[in-house]
């Protein structure tokens, strides 16, 4: 029977590192999607995703359960997504280097024969969209597409209310919408 | 009846399942006959199913092992300095680490000697003794001291304790034992 988050991180509380290493294995890639759609860049999103675990690991103890693992290692990946960010803006060549490592990263992926996209332009159009939203439109918007999260439970990750995230949500979609009308 | 541009802002919480039923009904109602808020509705969902496949795709790429591999380093490398504090006192000050000290040291100490040109007197206010440079003269409860700083004499009266110490042994010694 597979245990529930919540059963792993108690166990995991208690000293069990192969628990812990069970729950890196079911949000690993989910944390490195929300990563990787705040930051465009794999390098940066991979050293942030592992951080984010360690983090997690570190203060395990101290999480109550008041929410679900998920919210909480989503809010963790958040923070230190937008400190990252934040850092590459305040370093403008590391910020280059990120920007070309995106473009890379999406001529990659248009050569992916597995790859499920519509339309490379249009993937490339909506990176750079999203790119030039601020940290926070950001993390609305892909919280809520990669998990389908609730407005109540990106309000929990982002420390902000429901009606924030709605308006944030909108605010977003509008801009990506008018940005993209051209291939939409 | 609720006009296109109203149904078009509630078109993202009807697609997030957000609305209750009686708004989520007159939205699915107005889509089925309105081509323009049909095609919005299209736009949205088109961009969404974008981002999320363009993330799932790079994020299939992440396999497990090198990634726990690398949060496995993260945790051996920087445990908390209140589990291993001989370790991470160790890992604090390795000789690479603690070669800045060198330079900052002298550093600290050139500026704290030059501090006397910038800010003169600084270090007299710290006590009341005067520099004396030189005794000039010496006397009998007298003597004329040389001022380092201000360059100027001082006439030191002081009493002869030695003198009156013994003179007062010597009244001691004098005086009657009861």
């Amino acid at each position: 029977m597979e245990l529930s988050d919540r059963d792993l991180v108690r166990r995991c509380q208690a000293g069990d590192m192969g628990s812990f290493q069970e729950l890196v294995s079911r949000y690993h890639q989910k944390v490195y999607m929300v990563i990787l759609g705040l930051l465009h860049n794999r390098d940066d999103a991979l050293e942030v995703a592992q951080e984010t675990f360690f983090r997690a690991y570190r203060k395990i103890r101290s999480f109550e359960g008041g929410s679900s693992f998920y919210t909480w290692i989503y809010r963790i990946a958040v923070n230190l997504a937008i400190d990252a960010q934040r850092r590459q803006k305040r370093n403008p060549l590391d910020f280059r280097e990120t920007m070309d490592s995106a473009v890379e990263a999406q001529q990659e992926t248009a050569r992916d024969p597995f790859a499920d996209v519509h339309d490379r332009e249009l993937r490339e159009s909506l990176i750079r969209a999203i790119n030039d939203l601020t940290p926070e439109h950001k993390a609305v918007i892909v919280l809520r597409t990669i998990e389908g999260l609730s407005y109540k439970d990106i309000g929990e990750i982002l420390g902000c209310s429901e009606g924030t995230v709605m308006s944030r949500l909108h605010y977003a979609r509008k801009k990506l919408q008018d940005r993209l009308s051209a291939f939409l | 009846m609720r006009d296109c541009e109203s149904i078009r802002e509630s078109i993202g919480r009807w697609l997030d399942g957000e609305l209750d039923t009686a708004e989520s009904e007159a939205i699915s109602a107005h889509l089925a006959s309105c081509g323009e808020c049909k095609k919005a509705q299209r736009q949205l969902e088109t961009m969404q199913q974008t981002l999320k496949t363009t993330l799932l795709t790079e994020a299939q790429k992440v396999e497990f092992l090198p990634f726990w591999r690398g949060v496995q380093v993260r945790l051996a490398r920087k445990t908390a300095w209140y589990e291993h504090p001989l370790a991470r006192a160790r890992e604090t000050f390795t000789l690479s680490r603690a070669a800045w000290l060198v330079p900052a040291s002298i550093a600290v100490v050139l500026a704290v000697l030059s501090l006397e040109s910038y800010i003169p007197g600084w270090r007299e206010g710290r006590n009341s003794f005067a520099n004396v440079e030189s005794i000039d003269a010496y006397g009998r409860n007298v003597a004329l001291l040389r001022e380092n700083e201000s360059k100027t004499t001082v006439i030191w009266l002081y009493e002869d304790q030695e003198g009156e110490n013994e003179s007062a042994d010597e009244s001691a010694k004098s005086a009657p034992a009861f």
